[in-house]
């Protein structure tokens, strides 16, 4: 954060050094949110993201967002139940505890099966859940952007919000600012970390 | 209403050669089957059990369009408005399959070909066909099968004539009249689809139980008809007739589908071997004893690897669902795996030693496929390619309509 400028803000009797966090823009319609999130993706942004009370169909394109990357580690959890339950079943019936059981053989694929493919779901399921937390920095205590009363009026209710952080390397205090307003956003403000 | 329908609608434009090749495909087949006919020097018995594959193979496609249509009314669904018409009327289809349900009638009457055996064996000395009577009797066979024909053409019939009510004066009571119709419709498909498939495949072995062999011909059955409709909505898209209402999205939805119903056969026919393998009873497993004979081993594995893991790890990107170069090779795939599917299921009654493909069959491929292109090429043509006063259209096209004043969602929504 070489590039960031420190302001100081009065909280409560203190007085305590702040360092920005992201800029902020408002915008009254999904429509417009949309468009404005197509200029800032064709300018190349990369640490930003919009906010609206309801799911857009649409703006994953306008914001150019990619296919997620959850699909990977719901697949390695899914190859790791499989094998874990097959090598389980074969451990404890082949080689651990070995009995014969109505005639059938010690171990086979076919009765390890249903294991296996319980546990491919239960290790999916785990690595879609706990895949999404990484990718998303997921648990975080706390988002700057609860801060500002606008957002936390508006991001759950009528407004719709574009804010992109400081620490993208595109960022610039005058030249973004300004292309936020080129986008038609209203109440661009700077939000503090 | 949905009043932004557009006034003119592409209609279905084949050219010259498309459009022949479905009665050159019924001339071939038919000069083929009789080929198989006169010098098999078998009395017909290749020619009938080719025939029956093929007819289970195409009768997948009917079942399946009906089931489509059933569960768009019975779940109020909208993103199959656009795709409606092409299911309707492969459901429609119904009546054409009876009629071509016929021939197999004179197959299991013939001394010389007995398609059926225990329509040959002595109920007397026969113990499981004693405990199947009187459904496994020639007139319990006939009487079933055509009561199962009867609900499917009535079914899809009502469902077509609705449809094609709503076209001429938009009224909401031919989509109330479907929910109704779709309601207890399901519950008749599911016993009739069930009794058909008994009736004509499972009873070739008659000693066999499985009260899952409904579902496994079902699960095939809606994963080649998605595959099918994948197909067929791609061209009409491409060619005119659906290019405003068919989007991105439908085919992505029709992706999932046929994905889902990819796991699902996989899911139900390991249910059914399991359950045999680990119960271990002379009374079920003959038949899989049966099918591990020879080249029909390969067979099974064929099913397997062709019928799940390559199309499931083909399918299971987002992106390869949008795809129609990578689902197009799928569909390919689906069309020759649930046709050795068929073959599995039927041919080893035959050809004990192992899997043959005669000429026969791809003849009653060919013949009855042109038969049922020609048929529902007609039923396509004498309506339009989509719903035009259909109340979910809107909906699906992302289009927000607001109710008119005085109409009847209006009242129901109470705005005045």
């Amino acid at each position: 954060m070489s590039n960031t400028t420190q302001s100081t803000v009065s909280t409560g009797s203190t007085t305590a050094v702040s360092r920005p966090h992201s800029i902020l823009a408002e915008y009254t319609t999904p429509a417009d949110l949309m468009h404005a999130a197509e200029v800032v993706r064709d300018a190349g942004y990369k640490y930003w993201d919009v906010y609206s009370p309801f799911p857009i169909h649409g703006m994953d394109d306008a914001m150019g967002l990619g296919n997620s990357k959850v699909g990977y580690f719901t697949f390695v959890g899914g190859c790791t139940g499989f094998t874990a339950g097959m090598s389980m079943i074969w451990w404890m019936s082949q080689y651990d505890y070995p009995i014969v059981v109505g005639g059938k053989p010690l171990f086979s694929p076919l009765y390890a099966f249903p294991v296996s493919y319980e546990m491919t779901i239960l290790l999916s399921a785990f690595g879609t859940l706990f895949g999404m937390a990484f990718l998303n920095k997921l648990p975080r205590w706390y988002n700057p952007l609860f801060k500002n009363k606008r957002f936390h009026a508006g991001a759950q209710n009528d407004k719709f919000f574009i804010a992109i952080e400081v620490t993208d390397p595109r960022y610039s205090e005058t030249e973004t600012r300004k292309l936020l307003e080129s986008t038609g956003g209203k109440h661009i403000e700077q939000v503090e970390e | 209403m949905a009043s932004h329908a557009k006034e003119e609608v592409a209609t279905l434009k084949l050219a010259p050669i498309w459009s022949k090749l479905p009665l050159i495909l019924t001339i071939v087949g038919l000069v083929v089957g009789a080929a198989a006919f006169l010098f098999n020097k078998d009395h017909g018995k290749q020619l009938a059990y080719s025939y029956l594959t093929a007819y289970m193979f195409f009768l997948s496609l009917v079942f399946g369009g009906l089931f489509l249509v059933l569960i768009h009314h019975l779940f109020d669904a909208y993103w199959t408005v656009p795709l409606r018409r092409i299911i309707e009327n492969l459901a429609m289809l119904a009546p054409v399959m009876f009629l071509l349900w016929l021939p197999i009638v004179g197959f299991a009457w013939s001394d010389q070909i007995q398609l059926y055996p225990w329509f040959f064996a002595d109920v007397h000395t026969d113990h499981a066909l004693a405990a199947k009577q009187p459904l496994f009797t020639r007139q319990g066979w006939v009487i079933m099968i055509t009561a199962c024909f009867a609900i499917w053409t009535f079914l899809a019939w009502k469902f077509r004539s609705n449809t094609t009510g709503q076209d001429r004066d938009g009224s909401s009571k031919w989509t109330f009249s479907n929910r109704v119709h779709a309601g207890y419709g399901i519950f008749l498909f599911a016993f009739s689809g069930t009794f058909l498939c008994f009736m004509l495949m499972k009873s070739l072995m008659h000693q066999f139980f499985s009260t899952m062999y409904g579902v496994y011909y079902f699960a095939g059955s809606v994963w080649l008809t998605y595959g099918t409709l994948y197909i067929i909505a791609m061209l009409l898209h491409r060619t005119g007739p659906l290019k405003a209402v068919v989007t991105k999205t439908t085919f992505h939805d029709i992706g999932k589908m046929f994905f889902a119903f990819t796991v699902f056969y996989a899911y139900i026919t390991f249910s059914q071997y399991f359950l045999i393998w680990n119960a271990n009873m002379p009374e079920e497993t003959f038949w899989f004893i049966r099918r591990e004979a020879g080249s029909w081993y390969g067979v099974g594995i064929l099913m397997i690897f062709g019928h799940f893991f390559l199309p499931f790890l083909v399918m299971l990107r987002q992106d390869a669902k949008r795809s129609i170069a990578v689902i197009g090779p799928v569909v390919a795939l689906a069309w020759v795996i649930h046709y050795m599917d068929m073959q599995f299921n039927i041919m080893p009654v035959l050809h004990k030693d192992g899997f043959v493909l005669h000429y026969g069959d791809i003849g009653c491929m060919a013949f009855i496929g042109g038969i049922l292109a020609m048929a529902w090429l007609k039923l396509f043509k004498a309506n339009p390619p989509y719903p035009q006063k259909d109340p979910r259209m809107a909906e699906c096209l992302g289009v927000y309509v607001p109710p008119a004043k005085g109409s009847m969602a209006a009242a129901h929504l109470g705005i005045k």
